[in-house]
């Protein structure tokens, strides 16, 4: 695929993003830094337990202290779910504002408003709830099982009431070809078991939500959310209020990762509160309930792969158990697509796919960064590695026999939404990858030594950007934008579409000034709510630029024309004998006519003239569904060093490529592959929470018992590369496609496989904690180096 | 609810009033004893800029400089800062003119979300003061208590290199 070779004035330049002074001088406003008049506070009293019934909430005391108490009976009696983007039958509703019926530690019985924090933490302990405890479930094996009790006895689907049997939440089967003829006549059949942790998404802001009730019956909501329009559609539902009357405020957001791509779970029990109290409340959930709230899924793959002597690929089948806890947040969509990117891994001609979703007693599994594409991606890209060792083919060959590329068939979000790849940068990330990170010398494990080894490993992966595709399919994926030019040239570009902080709205005001073809600095964001824009869906699925950016690029191109009609009045010359082009010396916009000296104005004169002529504001909204949904593909190279005592393992030395077609934000564009990396690695290395028998998270629920790692845990800046191959992506904006999530999708397994090449020992249950692998990496220890049985370290080591 | 008084403000009767100096302007300001300086500074002095984010002293997204040492305002009680010179993150930029260190978070991606990064700036600020010229291993070592969940660390490390530079004191000031 040939490099991009067009030039930009504001695409691909470092300019400081739009918004940023705010975010340093501490100004930038999230909704926990939302306080308003008259305001009061709320507290959630939440379930201790984590399988009951409530049989009686006395909140007598609690009002005599002055607080508003409301109760399940106080709440609307709708079912729910609270990720709205799928079509209808793809939508599982079991939730509800507060429930009688808790199926997890720390869901929300009842909550108090009142004046201060404290008078409302005061009346939330004078609540007395009485409980009638059931077995909790924990284990999605035992889940499944015919002695385990039923979590959920029923759900609503689209209208209609569906029984839930043994616990499963959903199941999805996909098949493609004859797996079985696959195997036949595959010259070896590879299988291994895989298993990924329940990781917390430990976004700094913790879900937060203020509301208030307005004198016509409305509602004002200023959440935590990756998507305004969501957020008003499923309240307006909920609490039966015209969506005309639903302003959803969009603000900065404190970190996501996907745990707002659902409305949070503080969102409608703080309306519901501020109804009741007909006042502004506002609830900020500490960080025990944000780690109680929601996760990633965890999941259990069994893999198994035929493949040919020469390398070729011929089928896979998967079976997966993904455990979802209380609720079953977007478990279809999530089974569809671990199926999909594994569809889209590799060109596999026969494919079987089973997927089973598992209630338990524990937090809401929801979309993480990645979306079953870290899961799927950690279990295939394991096995392509030992594949390739079984087969004594160089790993990076056996890649570049088999992938899904140009010309071939993309899954981007599950079997109903597809396209065909027309941009494609994977051998050049292969190439550059492997020369950064010195593949050629890497040596097999046998001839590692000593206590500390060192390995290299890769793995190759994508996102999807968007869920967009040429057939509507079963999530709803498009964006609007007005964009319009003010009386002085600058332009305005009013948009619902959400920054998490990788500079999603700061591109997409390159994309403005690069189509209306004016300086970046004179085109700014305004500020948005979901009354004055148009829908859009959300940023996650890597669709920001893609698809978000898109829908701006398709309004400042009808602006363009009209500042090619209102030019082309005041020159008197034809609109197509005019040319604009953006003077970013001057920090003007120029039109004229070539090769005519005094036939020239700036965008400003040509709009000030429109004003003056009564001719009208050069403005357009206009809504754009993308109908591709191209790979952002990724390729990552890391060196670790593991101590085969203890069983740490650092990671020295990275080299992380993506090809997301044009860059648009250079600097920014790094960040999310550090950020990915970094993310990615904690997922291998560290990240999880475990749960005990009374369905509590070990340790206390605090985030000090969450391990993350830190600025000490990561490769220094020398020894982190960062690449792109600029492909051109004829459906992208300027041809970008996404970036963000497909920075996290191999990190996992090359760490792993990084691991097995120092180690001979190949890990496959991530994180992989010290303590998990420690027996494994000693037995072999043991083998290399003495022959004798190790013994232990001392524990003060 | 019943039709009871509500009484404004002070309800348990043992209010006192603290002196803050924060970011050079003094504040007399009426707190409880149990009331956290992090709380006092964000709800009644109404600046925004450190964040509650964890509560236990693991995040530092609450960092400022209590007579110029860094301290974690979520863990601390507001009567035990009576008396004491605060900066924040507010304080650094001198009206609409950003100190070197925001500058620099700015210019090299050094924030993403941006929720963590008044803790990482107070931070930087107090490295810098310590040491101007810091190695990037003294760059990771000071900032090893504060979490960024978004940039990976790697152009926060280059921010407050870039911010190093720029310090009047290594003689590069914009």
């Amino acid at each position: 695929m040939p490099k991009n070779s067009k030039s930009f004035h504001a695409i691909g330049t470092d300019s400081p993003r739009k918004g940023g002074k705010a975010k340093v001088t501490g100004k930038a406003v999230y909704a926990p830094d939302v306080s308003l008049p008259g305001m009061w506070h709320g507290k959630v009293l939440r379930s201790p337990h984590p399988n009951a019934t409530v049989v009686d909430i006395d909140t007598s005391e609690a009002e005599a202290m002055g607080a508003i108490c409301i109760t399940p009976d106080d709440v609307p009696d709708v079912k729910y779910n609270e990720r709205t983007i799928s079509v209808p039958d793809a939508i599982y509703r079991d939730n509800r504002v507060l429930t009688d019926r808790p199926r997890q530690v720390g869901e929300g019985i009842a909550a108090v408003a009142a004046e201060t924090e404290e008078k409302a933490e005061r009346a939330l302990k004078a609540i007395d709830v009485t409980y009638e405890e059931h077995e909790p479930v924990i284990d999605p094996e035992f889940a499944v099982s015919d002695d385990a009790p039923a979590i959920h006895e029923s759900i609503v689907r689209d209208g209609e009431v569906e029984p839930i049997e043994n616990n499963i939440a959903v199941e999805r089967d996909i098949s493609v070809g004859d797996v079985e003829q696959g195997f036949a006549e595959s010259d070896h059949v590879f299988e291994h078991s895989f298993e990924t942790g329940r990781t917390y998404h430990a976004q700094l802001e913790n879900k937060t939500t203020v509301c208030r009730p307005e004198p016509d019956g409305g509602i004002t909501v200023w959440p935590t959310t990756q998507t305004v329009h969501n957020v008003r559609q499923l309240l307006g539902e909920i609490f039966d209020i015209n969506l005309s009357k639903v302003n959803v405020k969009r603000l900065e957001l404190g970190g996501s990762f996907g745990s707002s791509i659902q409305t949070n779970s503080v969102t409608p029990i703080t309306v519901a509160l501020a109804m009741a109290a007909d006042k502004p409340v506002k609830i900020v959930s500490s960080r025990e309930e944000d780690m109680y709230d929601h996760c990633r899924y965890p999941s259990k793959l069994d893999v198994k792969i035929g493949a040919n002597d020469d390398g070729t690929l011929n089928a896979v089948e998967m079976d997966v158990l993904a455990d979802v806890g209380s609720h079953n947040i977007q478990a279809f969509p999530y089974l569809g697509v671990v199926a999909g990117f594994t569809a889209s891994l590799y060109d596999f001609e026969h494919l079987e796919f089973r997927g089973r979703a598992v209630y338990t007693n524990k937090a809401p599994a929801c979309a993480m960064q990645g979306f079953g594409n870290p899961q799927a991606t950690f279990a295939v890209e394991c096995m392509i590695d030992a594949i390739a060792e079984e087969l004594g083919i160089d790993q990076l060959e056996l890649i570049r026999k088999n992938y899904v590329g140009e010309g071939d068939t993309f899954w981007g979000q599950g079997p109903t939404i597809k396209s065909v790849v027309k941009s494609c940068g994977v051998e050049e990330l292969l190439d550059q990858g492997a020369e950064a990170i010195g593949w050629d010398e890497r040596t097999p494990p046998g001839e590692k030594d000593g206590r500390y080894r060192r390995g290299i490993g890769m793995a190759r992966g994508f996102h999807t950007s968007g869920t967009g595709g040429p057939t509507p399919g079963e999530a709803i994926d498009y964006s609007s934008a007005l964009v319009k030019i003010n009386e002085d040239g600058s332009v305005d570009v009013v948009s619902a579409l959400q920054d998490h902080g990788g500079g999603t709205r700061s591109a997409g005001a390159r994309i403005v000034a690069e189509a209306l073809d004016v300086p970046i600095e004179n085109v700014e964001l305004s500020p948005t709510d979901s009354r004055n824009t148009a829908y859009d869906v959300a940023t996650h699925a890597t669709r920001g630029v893609y698809a978000g950016g898109a829908a701006m690029k398709k309004a400042a191109e009808s602006v363009r024309e009209q500042l090619l009609e209102n030019a082309s009045r005041l020159l008197e010359v034809p609109p197509d004998a005019i040319s604009l082009e953006a003077d970013t010396d001057e920090g003007i916009g120029r039109v004229f006519v070539e090769g005519v000296p005094d036939k020239e104005l700036t965008v400003g004169e040509v709009a000030k003239r429109a004003e003056l002529n009564n001719w009208g504001t050069m403005a357009a909204v206009e809504s754009n569904r993308q109908v591709a949904c191209p790979p952002a593909y990724a390729a990552q190279f890391v060196e670790v060093e593991v101590d085969m005592e203890t069983g740490e393992i650092d990671i020295l030395r990275t080299a992380i490529g993506n090809d997301s077609g044009t860059i648009v934000n250079p600097k920014l564009a790094a960040g999310q592959q550090h950020g990915g990396f970094y993310r990615g690695a904690g997922y291998a290395l560290v990240e999880d929470t475990q749960y005990d028998e009374n369905g509590a998270i070990d340790g206390n629920g605090l985030l000090t018992d969450y391990r993350m790692l830190t600025t000490m845990d990561l490769p220094s800046n020398d020894e982190t590369e960062t690449f792109f191959v600029e492909t051109e992506e004829p459906s992208g904006p300027f041809g970008a496609k996404g970036l963000g999530e497909a920075c996290i999708n191999p990190t996992a397994a090359a760490v792993a496989n990084a691991v097995y090449n120092a180690t001979g020992v190949r890990f496959t249950d991530i994180p992989m904690t010290p303590e998990k692998i420690i027996g494994d990496l000693r037995a072999e220890y043991t083998d290399r180096v003495t022959g004798k049985p190790m013994v232990p370290a001392e524990d003060d080591d | 609810m019943s039709s009871e008084k509500i009484t404004h403000g002070d309800d348990g009767g043992n209010e006192r009033t603290i002196e803050l100096t924060i970011n050079d302007e003094t504040h007399q300001v009426r707190v409880k004893p149990n009331e956290l300086l992090l709380n006092v500074i964000r709800d009644k002095l109404d600046l925004t800029g450190p964040k509650y984010a964890c509560g236990t002293g693991e995040c530092r997204a609450c960092s400022i400089l209590v007579d110029g040492e860094p301290e974690l305002s979520c863990l601390r009680l507001a009567v035990t800062a009576d008396g004491s010179e605060i900066t924040t993150v507010e304080g650094l930029s001198d009206g609409r003119d950003l100190h070197e260190i925001q500058q620099s978070y700015l210019s090299e991606g050094g924030s993403q979300c941006g929720f963590c990064t008044p803790g990482f700036v107070i931070m930087t600020k107090d490295l810098l003061d310590n040491n101007p010229d810091p190695t990037e291993e003294e760059i990771r070592d000071h900032l090893k208590g504060n979490i960024c969940r978004c940039t990976g660390y790697n152009n926060i490390v280059e921010a407050v290199k870039v911010a190093a530079d720029r310090s009047p004191e290594n003689g590069e000031s914009e």
